[in-house]
Formats: C-alpha cells, structure tokens, sequence
C-alpha cells in the first residue's frame, strides 16, 4: 500500500527464514516510520494449543521464547540502523489460544480479527511460514487475507536451501542402510529361494524395491548417521541384552500373572516420574519400550529425558527404581563403562505421582505437557 | 530321540503361550482401568505370542520360512508395547486419571 | 516327513495339538471380545482390538505350521503390521487433533 501505511503484522513460526523476514520488517518499519507518526510491527504467534488443554505450557514457553528471539532481533537491527527508539514499535503477543485452529482460513480469521482491533493494514508472511507439517501456508493466507482488506505480501528474502524442512537431508550411509536393510527384509520374505538357489529374479525385485524405499524414505528414517563401527558393536551388545530382558518378562509376569489370576491379590497402581540418563532417539526408545515390555511398568510418556511410568505392583516399582533396565540400555549403547550408573533411586529422579502421600499436587501434574519426541523405530 | 525333543519343547512352548494368553485375558476383564489392563494387554500377550511362534518355528524345523517365523516373533516384541504405550498416552493426554487403590472399579 | 505329520498318542499328530491350541487362542479371543464390547472409553476398545489383532497374528501362524501352509506366514506378517497401525493411527488421530503425521 502506501508509503505511510506502517503498521504491520507479522506472524512468526520457528522457519529458516525467519531472520531474513525481520530483518526485512524492521527495514520497511524504519523507512515508513517518522518520530510523529512511528511504524508499529506486531509479531504474533498462533497458537496451536489451547490455553487450558493439559500440556499448553510447554508450548507457551516454546512460544514465548521464540518471541523473545525475534524481539532481540528486531532491536537488533534497530540499533545498527540507527533508528530513534520512537520511529518503531514492536509488540508480540501469542493470538488464538481460546479455541482450536485447524485450516488456513480458521488462522487467517483469527489474523484478521487481531489486525482489525489494532488497526493494523499490512501482513508479511515469511515465505517459509507454515504451521501444519510441510505446506507453506502464504497461499491460502492470502486469499482469506485479501477479503478481509488486508494486504498481504511475502518478505522477499532469499532462502537458503530449498525444501529442506524434512528430518534430515539424505546421504549415502543413511541411503545404503536403509537400502541394505530393505533388501534383505525382501529377501527374508521371499525365502531366500533366489539368493542361495542362484536365481535373480528375486534378487532384482528385491533391489528395486528396495531402491524406492530408500529414494522416497531415506531421509526421514534417521536422526543421525549410521555409523560403521559403533552399529556393529550396538548389534552384538543387543544380543547379550536380548537374554537378560526375555528372562525378566518372564520372571516379572509370572508376578504379575499371580496377581491377575489371584481372586484374593489386590493391585497397588501408581504413576510415577523417573528422571533417566540416555540419550534421545532409539536408546529412549528402547528403554521406554524395554520399561513396557517388563510387566508391571507401562511407560504413558516419554518427555525429553523424563518417563512417566504406570506401576501396577509396588514390587515393579522397586524394580524400575533400581534402574536395572536403564544400565542394560547404557551398556547396548555406549559400552560398559557407561553401564557403571547409580541407580535412579540413589539419584533421587524418582517420584510416585499418585498416592496419598503427594494427593496435593497430583493435580498439577497432570497438566503437564506431551512432548511429541516420541519416536517410532528408525529401521 | 531329537523329534521327542521337538515334541516336547513344542508342547511345552504351546503350553505356556496359552497360559499367558489367558492371563492377558483375564486381566483384560478384570483389572478396573485401562492403565492397569494395559499392563496385561502389552505384556502377557506379548509374552503369550512369543512362546506360541517359538512353537511354531520349531515346528518348522529349519527352513526359510521359520526365520519368517522369527522376524514375526522380533516384530510383534517391537511393535505390541510400542502399540500399548501410544494408547496409553492417548487416554493420559485425553485427562483420564489412572485408577488408585480405593476407588470405585470403571 | 515333518515334524508336524508325526503322530504322539491315538493317532493325533503335533499338527492336530497346534490345531486344538488355535482353538484355545480363539476362546480366548472370544473372552476378550467382552472388553471390546463394553468399553468404557474408546481407548480400552483400541486396546482389546490390538490384543485380539495379537491373536489372530498367533492364530494364523499356528494354522500355518499345522496345515503346512507357508504363505499363511505372509499374512500374519501383514496382518500385524496393519495391527500396530491402526492402534498407533487411532491413538494419534484422538490426540493430535487431527494431525495424524
């Protein structure tokens, strides 16, 4: 619009052009501003949560801390262009936290409503701005936008990598992995027949399949390189890991089968919070999984390095507190010095949520937030 | 002399997949909420399944389609308590309160 | 001759146990039913539906080895992938408010 029209809104998501889209912001906002009549920038957030689901905090914080980021930005960029304080005014906000947002045109009324109140004209949406998975949204933005009287532009800043936002970028040892991998699932499959019998067809439709699989999917099925040496190593550690958990589930559920079975036994459940030490990724995911497959202990979450676990037995319980299962998860990942560990409970991670003992904040704590880091297996 | 022990493991392995089948099942009836009934749904029933496959892998004998048998075995170990524990998280972000001792059985 | 085809007491071959224990695995299912049934929540009937989809995966692959029928393998295998699905895709599509993936 016209040179004066300087109030401006912004919404923001963590993106990778992020930066460059306030930079560019502040740019206009100093050019338009004059001590008088100062540009006004809004950066808001919209909420995909709402504020009294259980779990919003998390995201509040999330939120809250990306704003504080682009702040530190913008007066920046203020400073190094020398502008007056009073030329720009930057106000964030968090918008959309009373209902649920589901599609382009629920975000871009909500948008519209908050420009309509503070009489702001301008929307500039960074080029990477989406907020449901992949789909850049400045499209049906700027549809929805474009009836309600508001400008929409996009800041033309440049992207450094094209479509990137996937998990990770592709590259030959997550590509011959997974491709490996693949090419032998198929083989188990078809019986080996071709491969001992001196066939090919097997073996050539094996090797296409698996090289689609490995196109389309490797760059979503790894967190980190496949490494050549430590895999092995994890693969035999595994296997003498393997044993000791299958002796376990089976000692533990017959515990558990008693109780179950016993007209007389009572169950004690209680949710509890363990605090452990592995890293994030398949070693959580095996621990947590590992922590389910015992009998008596059912992990509900799985957040950053914290578990809550659902205990049925007081004697399960002990069990997980003694960290039995998180020393074998050390070991199988990062050998046995690492498996040297004290104990959650002589930590003191641990705690019993339920009960009456902590029936105050029990309460609280449900409110807790999900993380969604939970990850499926990588193979 | 090696089929009676054949024989024998495959009973004994049936056996004892049947025993905690039922134990999942009767905690699936019994127990007074899903966190707890989780327990013997993920466990019991895993552990039920693996003895049953153990069974029909030796059954088998040592052929192809045994080692099907155990990649079906190692996917049911990675997959059941996987399964359980996304339910589970599905009713604890839903703000159904585990059961404790003491209440009313749902 | 396989293992399977050999006869223990009265006729009855190991084949014929396997049969009789399938026959156990669906009783048990059956009984299992009742929590699919009767709920309460939606999530203990996910629950029951992933144990009975456990049982049949067993199921199958006894009836495979019994009646020496390899490719019953193949479906169980499938049959369990599809299992774990659809107790991930449901538990995921209440939560994330329809953000499935």
């Amino acid at each position: 619009m016209t040179g004066n029209t300087t109030r401006l809104l912004v919404p923001v998501t963590r993106s990778r052009t992020l930066r460059n889209t306030v930079a560019y912001v502040i740019d206009e906002a100093i050019g338009a501003g004059t001590d008088s009549e100062p540009s006004v920038v809004h950066f808001v957030v919209l909420s995909g949560w709402r504020s009294d689901d259980p779990g919003s905090e998390d995201e509040r914080a999330d939120a809250e801390a990306l704003l504080d980021r682009v702040t530190f930005w913008a007066e920046l960029d203020l400073e190094e262009a020398d502008a007056a304080d009073a030329t720009v005014q930057i106000e964030t906000t968090i918008v959309g936290t009373e209902e649920y947002l589901f599609s382009p045109s629920d975000y871009a009324r909500v948008l519209s409503k908050y420009a309509k109140e503070h009489k702001l004209e301008r929307v500039i949406v960074d080029p990477e701005y989406s907020l449901v998975g992949h789909i850049t949204l400045l499209g049906p933005l700027e549809f929805e936008l474009a009836q309600a009287d508001l400008t929409v532009e996009e800041a033309p800043v440049e992207r450094p990598t094209r479509r990137s936002q996937f998990v990770g970028r592709t590259n030959a040892p997550r590509f011959l992995a997974l491709f490996g991998g693949s090419f032998m699932f198929y083989q188990v499959l078809g019986g080996f027949s071709d491969l001992l019998g001196g066939g090919v067809f097997d073996i050539v439709t094996g090797a296409m399949t698996a090289l689609i699989v490995a196109v389309v999917l490797s760059n979503v099925s790894f967190y980190r390189n496949p490494s050549v040496v430590d895999s092995p190593k994890r693969i035999v550690r595994g296997l003498i890991y393997a044993p000791y958990l299958l002796y376990e589930i089976f000692i533990s559920n017959i515990a558990v089968a008693r109780v179950v079975l016993d007209p007389r036994a009572s169950i004690d459940p209680k949710m509890t919070k363990i605090r452990v030490f592995v890293g994030s990724g398949l070693p959580l995911v095996t621990l947590a999984n590992s922590i389910t497959l015992t009998p008596g202990t059912v992990t509900v979450r799985a957040r950053n390095q914290e578990l809550y676990v659902h205990s049925l037995l007081q004697a399960s319980r002990d069990g997980l507190f003694d960290g039995g299962l998180e020393r074998w998860v050390r070991f199988v990942f990062y050998g046995r010095s690492a498996a040297r560990f004290p104990s959650p409970l002589e930590r003191g991670d641990t705690e019993v949520l339920q009960g009456s003992a902590v029936d105050a904040d029990n309460s609280g704590e449900t409110d807790e937030v999900p993380m969604s880091d939970e990850t499926e297996e990588n193979t | 002399m090696i089929a009676t022990l054949r024989i024998g493991a495959i009973a004994i392995c049936l056996a004892i997949g049947l025993f905690f089948t039922l134990v999942s099942m009767v905690g699936v009836i019994r127990l007074p909420d899903l966190f707890a009934r989780a327990h013997t749904a993920s466990q019991a029933d895993t552990l039920g399944a693996g003895f049953t496959l153990a069974a029909v892998a030796i059954a088998i004998g040592p052929d192809s389609t045994a080692a099907k048998t155990v990649l079906l075995l190692f996917f049911i170990f990675v997959t059941n308590p996987t399964a359980a524990h996304a339910i589970v998280r599905a009713a604890y972000e839903e703000g159904i309160e585990p059961w404790t001792q003491g209440e009313d059985r749902r | 001759m396989s293992i399977v085809d050999t006869a223990i007491a009265a006729g009855y071959t190991v084949g014929d146990i396997m049969l009789l224990a399938a026959a156990g695995f669906v009783l048990l299912a059956i009984g299992m039913l009742y929590r699919a049934i009767k709920g309460p929540t939606m999530q203990d009937r996910v629950l029951a539906v992933n144990v009975l989809g456990t049982n049949t995966v067993v199921i199958l692959a006894l009836l495979g080895g019994a009646l020496s029928e390899p490719w019953f393998l193949d479906i169980a295998l499938v049959y369990a992938l599809l299992n774990f699905l659809m107790a991930i895709a449901i538990s995921k599509f209440t939560v994330e408010r329809g953000g499935v993936i």
